[in-house]
């Protein structure tokens, strides 16, 4: 046999040869476990980078706030931390009904700083926390984490509405901010696995 | 002489590859369990080769490759066809278990069992079983059958397979010469005997 026809042979040789038994069933067993932590690794510095981005914005938020705060703490005597001055003993009718006329205007005022300040707030804290969740856009999500995501952000879009209606509400901030933490949260975990 | 052998890449099939890689690579183990079904006869067969037709051997190497392929998907960047890095990867994986099997006793060993078979089939004392192209390929050594395995039926260049095999690429050109004296001896011989 010459060469050229031994070469020949060679490359009619089959491309594909079906093996002797299905080898999946060992490859699926292999490789479930390996994948998760592979997965995990690949996300770890998503999962980092989103935490970073939330903490830097609440520590600027709250920097914010110091700032903020006092001057509603200071036109609100009710929630003042400093007692209400007495009056004067000497002040008569007069002076007494000026001075209440000048703490309703301070409440209204109040009421709309509050206001003011829980709208920014809230429109702070969705940016932010919408902007770690991102982070995590595309990435496998197990099924069963599904339903309760979609629970959290339906929770947050009632919230938002409400303190649309109720802008003053701090209760309501302070709720979008803990259901917000709860949904960076489970996806963290369900991401990471 | 060389012959140019055709490309592993099938450019038909790579669209649909890359879809499933990139699935796979996210963890979609659908994804990549039809990777397997599509491209385990291409890869079974070279390490199978490579293996010496080693049934068990063989099937072990495709299941590795298949395990490494899984781990190394998420950094594949799809620079290649997806064909080419897998069937490197089996590549890969079997010339590695060559290696730690096969030190230079263990080669010389191989040279010495075929050569005894040479002269005991001219002889007459060598079992009487027509070899077909395939079985000669496979009682080749375990290097020369590599380097002729990966040049005439894969279609490497030397320069490949000397990086795959440690080794010179002068000696990957002596190993395949010596594999093609090997071979044509042992087919000729085969031709006499019918």
């Amino acid at each position: 046999m010459s060469e050229t026809e031994m070469l020949w042979k060679l490359r009619q040789l089959p491309r594909e040869i079906e093996p002797g038994r299905d080898l999946w069933p060992g490859i699926a067993a292999a490789v479930g476990q390996p994948r998760a932590r592979s997965r995990a690794r690949w996300l770890a510095p998503f999962a980092l980078a989103a935490s970073v981005l939330l903490t830097a914005g609440i520590a600027w938020r709250a920097q914010h706030d110091a700032t903020a705060v006092p001057a509603v703490a200071v036109a609100t005597p009710a929630t003042s931390s400093k007692p209400t001055p007495e009056l004067p003993a000497t002040r008569g009718a007069t002076a007494t009904g000026s001075m209440q006329g000048a703490l309703a205007g301070d409440a209204n005022r109040s009421r709309m700083i509050t206001g003011t300040v829980v709208a920014r707030e809230s429109r702070a804290v969705t940016d932010e926390y919408q902007a770690a969740l991102r982070q995590f856009d595309g990435a496998p999500l197990p099924a069963e984490v599904a339903p309760t995501l979609h629970a959290l952000d339906q929770s947050v879009a009632q919230i938002r509405r409400a303190i649309a209606v109720d802008p003053g509400s701090v209760f309501l901030l302070e709720q979008l901010r803990r259901t917000y933490e709860l949904r960076l949260s489970l996806t963290q975990r369900a991401v990471m696995g | 002489m060389a012959v140019e052998t055709a490309s592993v890449d099938a450019p038909a099939a790579d669209d649909g590859d890359v879809a499933l890689a990139r699935a796979a690579a996210g963890g979609d183990g659908r994804a990549f369990e039809a990777l397997y079904r599509r491209h385990s006869r291409r890869v079974y067969a070279v390490v199978w080769r490579l293996a010496g037709g080693q049934a068990a051997r063989a099937e072990d190497l495709v299941q590795e490759s298949f395990i490494r392929a899984w781990q190394a998907l998420p950094a594949f960047r799809f620079e290649s066809a997806f064909t080419t890095w897998l069937h490197r990867l089996a590549v890969n994986t079997a010339l590695m278990e060559l290696r730690s099997r096969s030190g230079n006793e263990d080669r010389e060993t191989d040279d010495a069992m075929l050569e005894h078979m040479g002269t005991a089939d001219t002889a007459g004392q060598r079992v009487r079983e027509q070899l077909d192209l395939e079985r000669a390929v496979a009682t080749l050594p375990p290097r020369a059958r590599a380097v002729l395995v990966l040049h005439d039926i894969e279609g490497w260049k030397h320069e490949e397979i000397a990086t795959e095999l440690g080794m010179a690429v002068g000696s990957s050109k002596a190993q395949l010469h010596r594999a093609r004296n090997l071979l044509r001896k042992r087919l000729g011989e085969d031709h006499e005997r019918d």
